[in-house]
């Protein structure tokens, strides 16, 4: 277990010998129990202690275990909190329900001890994993590239090292063309999709030192370390020409995707910013868009070494 | 068998058969679970009452919930066939089954409740 806390693990169950048991099944997972019998207090629990996994009993008197997963996913607060079902065994129309309702598992009751417990652990594992993910915050959560806050302080470190060693850092910035039309006319679930898509040719077509970030929204950056001006533009011809190609898209959402990349590249002096590299790349977009889209412009630095 | 479960006086005990040995949970020899068992069996006199008053009273709502929750707390507590006694008598109550076939069925899960044991085999 990577996590250094304990983990905390909410039952709500109206049947009073279900938690005593369960206590027990879990008792080699170290994690400490917390009881409610009714879904409202359950609720409350999970609202002023948020535990790190919820066992939801699905049929309760009073609030079913669905009404009370439906208020948890609602929330904000508790919207990431893991929910197992516990659910008879003849109740399988449940099982699809539970999932629906965004439900991570079910465990159907009686349950079978080792298997409440490999499906608990599970969910501990993901959620531990999850929240180093959010504290440690270096990666996208749709995408699984690189986030904004890595980017900016990647960035800086390339340039100090470029710097140090008197060598080249190239830089794209890439943004999908008329994306927000893709969003507007086939939902963003589908717009998701196509930003999922778009990251995995990104990685694909980039070399394995090239470090690919999501910049924001539909905007990507590449670093490309030690790298020259011709070999940065070089990369996003790549990039432009897999992102046409890709047959993905138009499984997606019936038609091609095409994106607009401005490159710029700096052998950096020692007082050059992330901010300077960035904001050439980004005019140099600004150009291609004007240009007519799916092209990629490269940038002048006036006031710093560019190398071609 | 020795340890004939004992039978409380006054009880209906037309479907009890005598001839029919303690119930051991298949947790017995399971020493983390020999003290769980043991508060689970003790509570079954109460479960069993709630059932009989329950069905002289023809409270359908009580039946099914008690049956429910043994059906969910049988098994995990290594006694699967009061889960699937509790699982027909729940069954028979949503299907609003004849009061003959629900009694034979509420009369067999009390008959199991009064036999299971918590002693090791």
């Amino acid at each position: 277990m990577i996590m250094s806390r304990r983990q905390k693990v909410l039952v709500i169950d109206d049947s009073q010998q279900m938690h005593p048991l369960i206590q027990v099944r879990l008792r080699g997972l170290g994690v400490e129990l917390i009881s409610a019998y009714d879904g409202q207090t359950g609720l409350k629990i999970a609202t002023e202690e948020p535990p790190d996994l919820i066992l939801l009993d699905v049929n309760m008197p009073g609030m079913s275990g669905f009404e009370v997963c439906q208020v948890l996913k609602e929330s904000s607060q508790t919207h990431d909190i893991p929910v197992i079902f516990l659910t008879g065994a003849d109740e399988s129309v449940n099982k699809v329900k539970g999932f629906d309702l965004g439900a991570v598992d079910y465990v159907t009751k009686p349950f079978d001890p080792a298997e409440l417990c490999a499906r608990v652990r599970a969910a501990l594992n993901t959620k531990a994993l999850m929240d180093l993910l959010t504290t440690q915050g270096q990666i996208d959560g749709l995408t699984g590239l690189h986030n904004r806050r890595y980017f900016d302080e990647r960035l800086g470190q390339e340039l100090a090292a470029g710097h140090r060693y008197e060598r080249p850092v190239g830089l794209l910035m890439i943004d999908l063309d008329h994306f927000k039309s893709i969003n507007d006319t086939f939902g963003h679930p589908k717009g998701d999709q196509v930003l999922r898509k778009f990251a995995d040719v990104l990685t694909q077509t980039c070399r394995a030192t090239d470090v690919t970030c999501r910049y924001g929204g539909e905007e990507f950056a590449v670093i490309l370390p030690a790298s020259t001006l011709e070999l940065s533009h070089q990369c996003g011809v790549r990039v432009l020409d897999a992102i046409r190609k890709c047959p993905d898209f138009v499984d997606i959402i019936g038609r091609p995707v095409t994106a607009s990349i401005g490159v710029a590249c700096a052998v950096p002096s020692d007082r050059m910013t992330p901010a300077v590299l960035v904001e050439a790349a980004d005019k140099a977009l600004y150009a291609a868009k004007v240009a007519g889209r799916d092209r990629i412009a490269a940038a002048e630095l006036a006031h710093s070494q560019t190398v071609v | 068998m020795q340890d004939r479960p004992s039978i409380a006086p006054g009880v209906n005990t037309e479907h009890f058969n005598a001839d029919q040995e303690p119930l051991t949970s298949q947790f017995a020899a399971d020493p983390d679970m020999l003290e769980l068992i043991g508060m689970f069996v003790r509570e079954l006199p109460a479960r069993v009452e709630s059932l009989q008053q329950a069905l002289a009273r023809s409270d359908l709502a009580t039946l099914s919930q008690v049956a429910h929750q043994l059906k969910g707390a049988g098994g995990g507590y290594g006694f699967p066939s009061i889960t699937s006694s509790a699982a027909e008598v729940e069954r028979l109550v949503k299907a609003k089954a004849e009061v003959d076939s629900l009694h034979e069925a509420v009369s067999d899960l009390i008959s199991l409740c009064r036999r299971a044991s918590s002693n090791p085999r």
